[in-house]
């Protein structure tokens, strides 16, 4: 099973990186092993769950399910990118100040997910909150802290109340 | 004086876990650690005739291979109630989905590879997936022994014994005189219910890290049970338990799932035959099959006069236990005790079984049966009230036990003025006759209510704390409560906190070691801040009281205070630190329950947990699709020690519910679980969270003692299944019997009504 591997450059939560991956490597193993970025969770493993959700060039994907040569040329942020120094992003701060979160497996995809819905739109109503990010599965909250999180998040960012 | 119990404080895992930064087991690597993988059986019962792992064993990275005939161990089985679970299927296998075989292998392609080249041969038998199937007069056995134990209870509660069986327990409850009571009756009616099995789903699944060097074993390991784990592993490999050494990282859920052993047996034996560090981590699909929530089938038979009164219950309650005992014993004891209901009825008989059966063993689950057992009374509760044509509401306020009444002789008295939660509800959704009158219209909405009370915190649960300040001044708690997700460890530190007048950030949680941690049972049974949070309140008077007589000694007088995480003297404030001179302050604490003969199960109730639900939901005639529109729950905790967190508690719960009520069930064919993923198996979404959900958490004055703070982790589940399912006999006339309530069963009976 001597695999073929590629050369691929990315941009990695804002630098750029290069490596080398196999071509069955898949890029939430990648990610998690050979970058140590283990904030990315690994669960249903089927791209239902979305507790793996990173976003790549603006869009958040499941990399339980894609390969990691697919990062050649793209842009990957992970949840490690999303803080810049000890400022968190006004989605992790919401996050806590609502309790969006209890046992943190999903938080990451969570809040990335929203990240990409936010870059979009920014000021979107409960129901399209619950319509984009019910691509996520959390088992601990129940859900509305997670969009009251959001829409808070909403809030701080643009200044305009969701 | 309280300074944060009640208010908010930020999560002390808060930051670490919005920025990806929180450790949990699978994040682990450890020099020189190798993979294992677990290979399963597709039978549901079979005889093994042969186990062949040569060709595995010879490839290259595969450093052990572990099989019935290559078992290094003292002693094979482990199990929390009987040890009948082996680490590895010895002469059978006894579901679809049990160990038979495992590698450890450099990575963790090797060990998948090195599965592939296992040969086994099997000589099939039949098996029973049901439990019809399984208390059939012919049925096969699913063990030909059975390991007798009996149990100890107290008044009114025995255990029955089985020969040639697959019940493995009976428990039976008695008060009063049920025949007697029936005679009394003017109407007695009889209904039958049935809860499928579910998956507890926690997003990180089991999964352990296991280095044993030669001479001691170190476990990381995702599990509630530290001290289970560390005395199970001890015991398979008969050495002392101080030999076994149980870390905890932080944990992706739990639910139940993580209550006994998961992935530990196999790691451990792995690096015991390696002298490696051993990774053993099981996929979503591993998860399904390594346990779930019992299935359910309950049979009530109540006696009323005609003026309302309940006189007389008959209930018999049968748990699938699946291929092995695991906790299910304990889950049948519960519902036995559970199944007169909130509900003051003098002749009572219960019976519950739990029954072997070729299917994933059951165990644990939120609500440890409360959820089965709830759904069942709650709906036969309001059957009994539509058929006395007597307004649900009323014939449960009726009935309901009072405030500082006996649920059981002897027995804490209920600690909650549920009749006037069950008022409170009623008139927040604006209940009214016109709500259970059947509807015409193709778009049928209508409201249904629940009101559950449930014995909390467990049976015979052992808590131990202690707290330190260090002579640098911090605080830091050590106790076994494991951070699963509930948030316990920054509300044990709140606790703390107020104990000392200090913000709760002055407390440091340690990790949970068992090399250094006090024992505790397990994080179960909503027991965190009830059961340990009485040991921390102790432990933390105690250090407090220390220090402040280190201080008066040191400031020459007993005129302290405490004030803002410093001691206040003559109107000067001093650091900790300042007054301890290099002293190190222990404080101790624990909690246990004594036994109590004439309590039924033995020991008292810590405390009653209560969940009252109401459900508004809209029904679609031409697709039988049910919406829950709305929903609305009261539940009371005592006291709030973190409001945020307490909340989430609860609508966490009812979410579970609603997956419970409407979209989830593990479902076997040929013998096999064929929905052991997410594809298969629909856990609720965004798309399932009500228009509205609004959870009301009470805080009841207290009654005992003058610790307040209950259990909320099971509380929110309760009434939801049965609120539904009462809502939807109001507006349809349907009686949803069996759980889930699947919509082509909701369209099927609707249409069968109108033919």
């Amino acid at each position: 099973m001597d695999a073929v591997v590629i050369p691929i450059h990315f941009r990695l939560n804002g630098e750029n990186r290069q490596a080398e991956v196999r071509t069955h490597e898949l890029l939430i193993d990648f990610i998690r092993d050979r970058l140590d970025l283990t904030g990315t969770k690994r669960s249903c493993d089927i791209e239902i769950c979305g507790a793996c959700t990173v976003i790549l060039d603006g869009k958040a994907v499941s990399s339980c399910s894609i390969f990691a040569y697919e990062l050649d040329g793209k842009e990957l942020t992970t949840i490690e990118g999303l803080a810049q120094g000890d400022k968190l992003h006004p989605l992790q701060e919401a996050f806590i100040e609502r309790g969006g979160f209890q046992c943190g497996f999903c938080t990451s995809g969570m809040i990335l997910l929203a990240k990409t819905l936010l870059d979009q739109k920014p000021n979107p109503t409960r129901k399209e909150i619950q319509h984009y990010m019910d691509a996520n599965i959390c088992r601990c909250t129940g859900y509305q802290m997670i969009l009251e999180s959001i829409m808070l998040a909403a809030e701080k960012m643009t200044g305009k109340p969701a | 004086m309280s300074t944060t119990i009640g208010k908010h404080v930020e999560r002390f895992d808060a930051r670490e876990k919005v920025t990806g930064k929180s450790v949990y087991t699978g994040d682990i690597k450890l020099p020189g650690m190798l993979h294992g993988k677990v290979l399963r059986s597709y039978l549901p019962h079979a005889r093994i005739r042969r186990v062949d792992v040569e060709d595995a064993v010879a490839m290259p990275g595969v450093v052990a291979a572990l099989t019935r005939d290559r078992l290094p161990i003292a002693s094979p089985y482990y199990g929390s109630f009987v040890k009948d679970q082996p680490v590895v299927a010895l002469d059978k296998v006894h579901y679809a989905g049990e160990i038979v075989a495992a590698v450890a292998a450099e990575d963790e392609a090797i060990a998948e590879e090195a599965l592939k080249r296992i040969s086994i041969e099997y000589e099939e038998l039949p098996a029973v997936i049901t439990i019809e199937d399984a208390l059939n007069k012919d049925a096969p056995l699913v063990h030909e022994r059975l390991e007798k134990k009996p149990a100890v209870f107290g008044r009114g509660m025995k255990s029955i014994e089985h020969d040639g069986s697959n019940i493995y327990f009976h428990v039976q409850y008695e008060r009063g005189d049920v025949e007697d009571g029936f005679r009394s009756a003017d109407f007695i009616f009889e209904d039958s219910f049935f809860s499928a099995a579910n998956q507890q789903y926690p997003l990180e699944s089991q999964i352990a890290i296991v280095d044993f060097n030669g001479e001691d074993f170190t476990i990381w390991s995702a599990t509630q049970s530290p001290f289970r784990i560390r005395d199970e592993i001890a015991g398979l490999f008969k050495v002392d338990s101080k030999r076994v050494r149980v870390v905890i990282p932080y944990l992706g859920g739990g639910f139940g799932a993580k209550s006994v052993i998961g992935a530990e047996a196999v790691a451990a034996t792995l690096s015991y035959m390696s002298k490696r560090p051993v990774r053993v981590a099981f996929s979503a699909d591993e998860m399904f099959k390594t346990i779930c929530q019992p299935a359910a089938k309950m049979i009530i038979k109540t006696g009323v006069k005609r003026d309302g009164t309940i006189v007389a219950r008959r209930s018999e309650i049968y748990l699938n236990s699946g291929a092995y005992s695991n906790s299910v014993s304990s889950i049948a004891t519960k519902s036995c005790y559970r199944a007169h209901g909130p509900y003051r009825i003098p002749n009572v008989t219960t019976d519950a079984y739990a029954i072997y059966s070729n299917t994933v063993p059951a165990g644990a689950f939120r609500g440890f049966g409360g959820h089965q057992t709830a759904f069942a009374i709650e709906s036969h509760t309001d059957m009994l009230a539509h058929r006395l044509r007597v307004d649900p509401v009323e014939f449960r306020l009726k009935n309901l036990l009072e405030k500082g009444e006996e649920y059981a002789a002897e027995d804490t008295p209920i600690d909650c003025d549920v009749k006037d939660l069950l008022r409170q509800l009623s008139r927040a959704i604006g209940w009214t006759p016109e709500d259970r009158k059947p509807q015409q219209t193709t778009t049928k909405r209508t409201k249904g209510v629940a009101c559950v009370v449930k014995d909390g915190g467990g049976t015979k649960k052992e808590a131990n704390a202690i707290v330190k300040v260090q002579a640098d001044g911090r605080i830091v708690l050590i106790c076994g409560t494991v951070e699963i997700g509930q948030g316990s460890s920054t509300a044990l530190s709140q606790v703390v906190a107020e104990q000392f007048s200090c913000p709760a950030e002055m407390v440091e949680f340690a990790t949970i070691d068992t090399a250094y941690t006090p024992y505790d049972t397990a994080t179960n049974a909503t027991s965190g801040v009830f059961t340990m949070g009485r040991a921390v309140l102790q432990a933390a008077q105690d250090a407090r009281d220390r220090m402040l007589s280190i201080a008066a000694m040191a400031l020459d007088t007993s005129e302290l205070s405490l004030e803002n995480g410093k001691i206040v003297c003559r109107g000067k404030a001093f650091n900790f630190q300042e007054v301890l001179h290099g002293t190190e302050i222990v404080g101790t604490g624990e909690c246990k329950f004594d036994r109590n003969e004439q309590i039924p199960i033995g020991y008292p109730t810590p405390f009653w947990e209560i969940g009252l639900g109401a459900a508004e939901i809209e029904i679609d005639e031409m697709t039988g699709d049910i919406r829950i529109l709305k929903f609305r729950s009261i539940t009371d905790v005592g006291r709030i020690i973190n409001p945020l967190h307490c909340r989430g508690q609860e609508e966490g719960g009812i979410l579970f519910g609603i997956g419970q009520t409407l979209l989830e069930e593990l479902v076997y064919e040929d013998g096999r679980l064929i929905n052991p993923n997410l594809t298969d198996y629909r856990l609720p979404r965004f798309r399932d969270l009500p228009d509205s959900l609004v959870s009301v958490i009470h805080e009841e004055e207290e009654i005992v003692g003058s610790y307040q703070p209950k259990g909320s982790g099971e509380s929110g589940i309760l009434a939801v299944s049965a609120a539904v399912c009462n809502a939807i006999y109001n507006c349809t006339g349907i009686r949803m019997l069996d759980l889930p309530v699947k919509r082509e069963n909701v369209w099927k009976a609707m249409h069968s009504i109108r033919e």
